[in-house]
């Protein structure tokens, strides 16, 4: 089949759809290639490139081709992008120079222009969705969604403030609380063997309820002191 | 008379795949040896990994005395490709990158640059005499055979001779086959084998391989230095030889077909192997399709990280016919090669950032028939349509495998989604085994084929009547194949129709073949419907109404899921392949034929479905 010369890719990363054609196209292989672009063309994405860097045009048929291609894309609402960065192909497409979009790469046709990309996207998704947003709505739109983030991001960034001053607080006392009990410690190890002598006396039994060790003992305890009074 | 022998020692490129410290520890002190010694000059060549570890593991001052070597002129170290690839079967600019990319490393490592460029296989063609001296090399060493081809005569061949292409010059240098075998063996006789080579003062080329067992290098080099005390033999780079010798005369044309790749000696060229063995093939035509892809859409400076992970794959192990872990016909080593390149291949998506689906329509296999291409992020497959819709790819990036990896002995190569029908007879295991491994009955016809794209991916419709012949009986079926692949997903899944379009009722059980590189010594498991098979990995077995059926293959970390839309009779076999010595029992893949009971009247329609999905461990 004088067709199989041709070799076809197509890449689909979402809203972008890169067909690549490439060999040496005439006469012979015009309907094959007219068969598998129409037939990669049905399907979904905004953006279609036909990468042509790798094709050499033998005839001027498919320049038709290439039209009739831009008219069924724009009828899907997608956009077509030829790519190529070659004289030759310069020189084939000046004809059509000011109809077809043409860049030397993906890349090249993406670092162009938000707007007329945002608005190719626009006009896609409303025809996709029934949804028609006028530019100023949909700029407010975002405005309010824009405005919505920065202030949970205030809010978010306030209270992680908070907490980060509340743990560096409860981490300072738990410190202090340490250096206290390690305090408590050296300072009882140090008159332990005073107490044991008699010659310091243990002030913390002195107290009231120094020798009272069970509930039955408190509620006596109660019981005397209420009689005594 | 005193003969002049300049050996060429060389280290075996399966090397690199064992114990590659230990090698260079043991070299290190072999070249010790040597050069303590002084009584042996040679040349010795070591790929790019080789000569990494022995700076790695090098003793202080180590270095220093082999440079001193050098600068005496005892030590040469021939220049080559990195990884010692067999060039021509790469293009121009990544043999360049090879070669360059050694030649930095003794620059840095020994402060020289090589004179003469050494390839283990020693193959040759015409192309790397301009690409060789673009590179700054003065000559290359050659097998005899080619160079006795080239003149037309049968007698030993030593000295040089000078080569021309495209303006540029090279001289070669003919490695004497016969003495390098008696010197090798210990061949009393190798004196007189000597003599021819070296009259008139000229120095006969040896080339000698290194033991690859790390305990037996320094033995050699030992043996070596005795055997040239011994013997009063008079030593010499083959650099200096060429040097100080004149040219033996200029050939016109000069082709080698190389050593120990396992091809048949009637060989002209390493391309005859693209030919015999298509799992060769396969691993090549993957290597060039990244590399050009890489070469489109990368940046100089990514293109040079990805050639980093690429270029392992053209190790010289991954185009051999050869068993023992020392070519492909080893399953250990196949899958070695396509870990490589699927470990480019996931390296090339992420620095592309491509998460989509990718379906190309070319002749991928370069043999004047298109194939099918399909590609997401996490699987790989290429769908040749004119050979009845199989797969000659299946891989799966991040466990970095290819499941269609399989031997066959008879040269065809391993595929997936091979349809066949099986007569309605009683069958044991054992004869629908038999059956399969001859590739009978089955659906080969070539396929018309349309691609079609919606939201959740891809599918390549096939569409065609097969003919076939089961039990005597003619029939035509009306098929429809749909392969279904989704972005992201790390499977993919084939829809039947088939029809009976004849006016007879056919009954016969229909299936799809599977010839998995899985398993094997490493082994791993195969569970269907939750039941372990626990499964010898030598006898066939069916088993009936499965749903689901999955292959954990623990080597290579991944689990392999089948799933059927109705329950299927499973097939499972061993692919076996033949030793060097005796009959098939080399275990080489995985055989799985999912099939069902297939009654169809006049003009009525049957469906099926498959799906294929891969995971890690």
């Amino acid at each position: 089949m004088r067709s199989d010369l041709i070799d076809i890719q197509v890449e689909d990363y979402g809203e972008d759809v890169e067909i690549t054609l490439s060999g040496s196209l005439g006469a012979f292989q015009l309907p094959a290639v007219r068969e598998k672009i129409d037939m990669l063309a049905d399907g979904p994405g905004c953006f279609f490139f036909l990468n042509l860097s790798h094709a050499h045009f033998k005839v001027n048929d498919y320049l038709d081709l290439f039209l009739e291609l831009l008219n069924k894309l724009q009828a899907q609402n997608s956009k077509l992008v030829l790519i190529f960065d070659s004289e030759e192909l310069d020189e084939y497409f000046a004809k059509y120079r000011n109809i077809f979009e043409i860049f030397p790469s993906r890349s090249a046709y993406k670092d162009s222009g938000m707007s007329k990309q945002l608005q190719q996207i626009g006009i896609h998704y409303a025809v996709k969705t029934g949804i028609r947003l006028s530019p100023s709505v949909a700029i407010a739109g975002a405005l309010l969604i824009v405005g919505w983030a920065i202030t949970l991001f205030l809010i978010v960034a306030a209270q992680g403030r908070e907490i980060a001053d509340k743990q560096a607080q409860i981490i300072a006392l738990q410190a202090q609380k340490e250096r206290y009990v390690r305090e408590i410690d050296r300072l009882e190890s140090s008159i332990g063997p005073l107490r044991k002598l008699g010659v310091v006396q243990d002030t913390t039994m002195l107290s009231s309820f120094g020798i009272i060790q069970d509930w039955v003992t408190y509620l006596e305890y109660l019981e005397n002191s209420r009689r005594e009074k | 008379m005193k003969p002049t022998i300049s050996f060429v020692l060389q280290l075996s490129p399966a090397t690199a795949y064992k114990d590659l410290e230990a090698v260079a520890r043991n070299l290190l002190d072999g070249l010790d040896v040597l050069l303590t010694s002084g009584l042996v000059k040679c040349s010795v060549y070591m790929d790019g990994p080789t000569l990494r570890m022995l700076r790695k593991v090098a003793k202080p001052l180590a270095f220093g005395k082999i440079k001193n070597g050098i600068r005496e002129g005892l030590l040469e170290f021939l220049g080559g490709g990195f990884y010692d690839p067999m060039l021509p079967l790469f293009p121009e600019e990544v043999q360049r990158l090879q070669l360059e990319q050694h030649c930095t490393l003794l620059r840095k490592f020994f402060d020289m640059e090589p004179q003469g460029y050494f390839n283990s296989s020693l193959v040759w063609e015409m192309d790397m005499t301009a690409v060789l001296a673009k590179s700054g090399f003065d000559y290359a060493l050659v097998s005899e055979a080619a160079i006795q081809d080239a003149l037309g005569r049968s007698t030993p061949t030593s000295g040089w001779f000078t080569i021309e292409d495209k303006g540029a010059l090279m001289r070669i240098v003919p490695v004497s086959g016969e003495l390098s075998r008696a010197i090798e063996n210990d061949d009393l006789n190798w004196r007189k084998i000597a003599e021819p080579y070296c009259r008139e003062g000229k120095s006969a080329v040896v080339l000698l391989d290194l033991p690859p067992e790390p305990s037996e290098i320094v033995a050699f080099f030992e043996r070596l230095v005795d055997f040239v005390e011994t013997n009063d033999v008079q030593t010499w780079p083959v650099g200096y030889t060429v040097n100080q010798l004149e040219p033996e005369g200029s050939l016109s044309y000069l082709m080698s077909a190389g050593r120990k790749l396992g091809l048949p000696a009637s060989a002209k060229t390493c391309r005859e192997m693209l030919i015999r063995r298509p799992e060769v093939n396969v691993l090549q035509k993957f290597f060039l399709s990244l590399f050009r892809r890489g070469r489109d859409s990368l940046s100089d400076e990514k293109f040079e990280v990805f050639c980093d992970r690429l270029i392992p794959a053209m190790s010289p192990i991954f185009f051999r016919d050869l068993a023992n872990e020392e070519g492909m016909r080893c399953l250990n080593v196949r899958k070695w090669g396509f870990r490589y390149l699927l470990t480019a291949s996931s390296a090339l998506d992420s620095m592309m950032s491509f998460s989509g689906l990718r379906v190309e329509v070319c002749d991928f296999l370069l043999r004047g028939e298109k194939q099918i291409w399909m590609e997401n992020s996490n699987m790989s497959s290429l769908l040749d349509y004119r050979a009845g819709g199989v797969l000659r790819l299946l891989c799966h990036k991040s466990s970095a495998v290819n499941l269609l990896n399989a031997w066959r002995d008879d040269g065809e190569p391993s595929l997936g989604f091979l349809d066949c029908l099986l007569p309605n007879v009683d069958m044991t295991p054992v004869q629908i085994g038999l059956a399969l491994s001859l590739r009978e009955y089955l659906l080969k016809d070539p396929y018309d084929y349309t691609i079609s794209r919606s939201e959740s991916g891809a599918e390549v419709q096939l569409l065609e009547e097969q003919g076939f012949t089961v039990g005597g009986k003619k029939g035509v079926f009306r098929v429809e194949k749909d392969y279904v692949l989704a972005p992201g997903a790390s499977s993919i899944s084939v829809k039947y129709t088939l029809s009976n379009s004849t006016y007879m009722d056919s009954k016969c059980f229909f299936g799809t073949i599977f010839e998995l590189g899985l398993l094997g010594k490493s082994g791993g498991r195969i569970v269907i419907d939750g039941f372990d098979l626990k499964w010898d990995g030598e006898n066939p077995l069916v088993y009936p109404e499965a749903k689901e059926m999955k292959i954990q293959d623990f080597a290579q970390g991944c689990v392999v899921t089948m799933k059927f839309d109705s329950p299927a009779s499973v097939f499972v076999g061993p692919v076996f392949g033949a030793s060097s010595s005796a009959a098939p029992e080399v275990y080489q893949g995985l055989r799985i034929y999912p099939f069902w009971r297939t009654a169809l009247t006049v003009m009525d329609e049957k469906k099926f479905g498959i799906s294929v999905s891969v995971s890690g461990r």
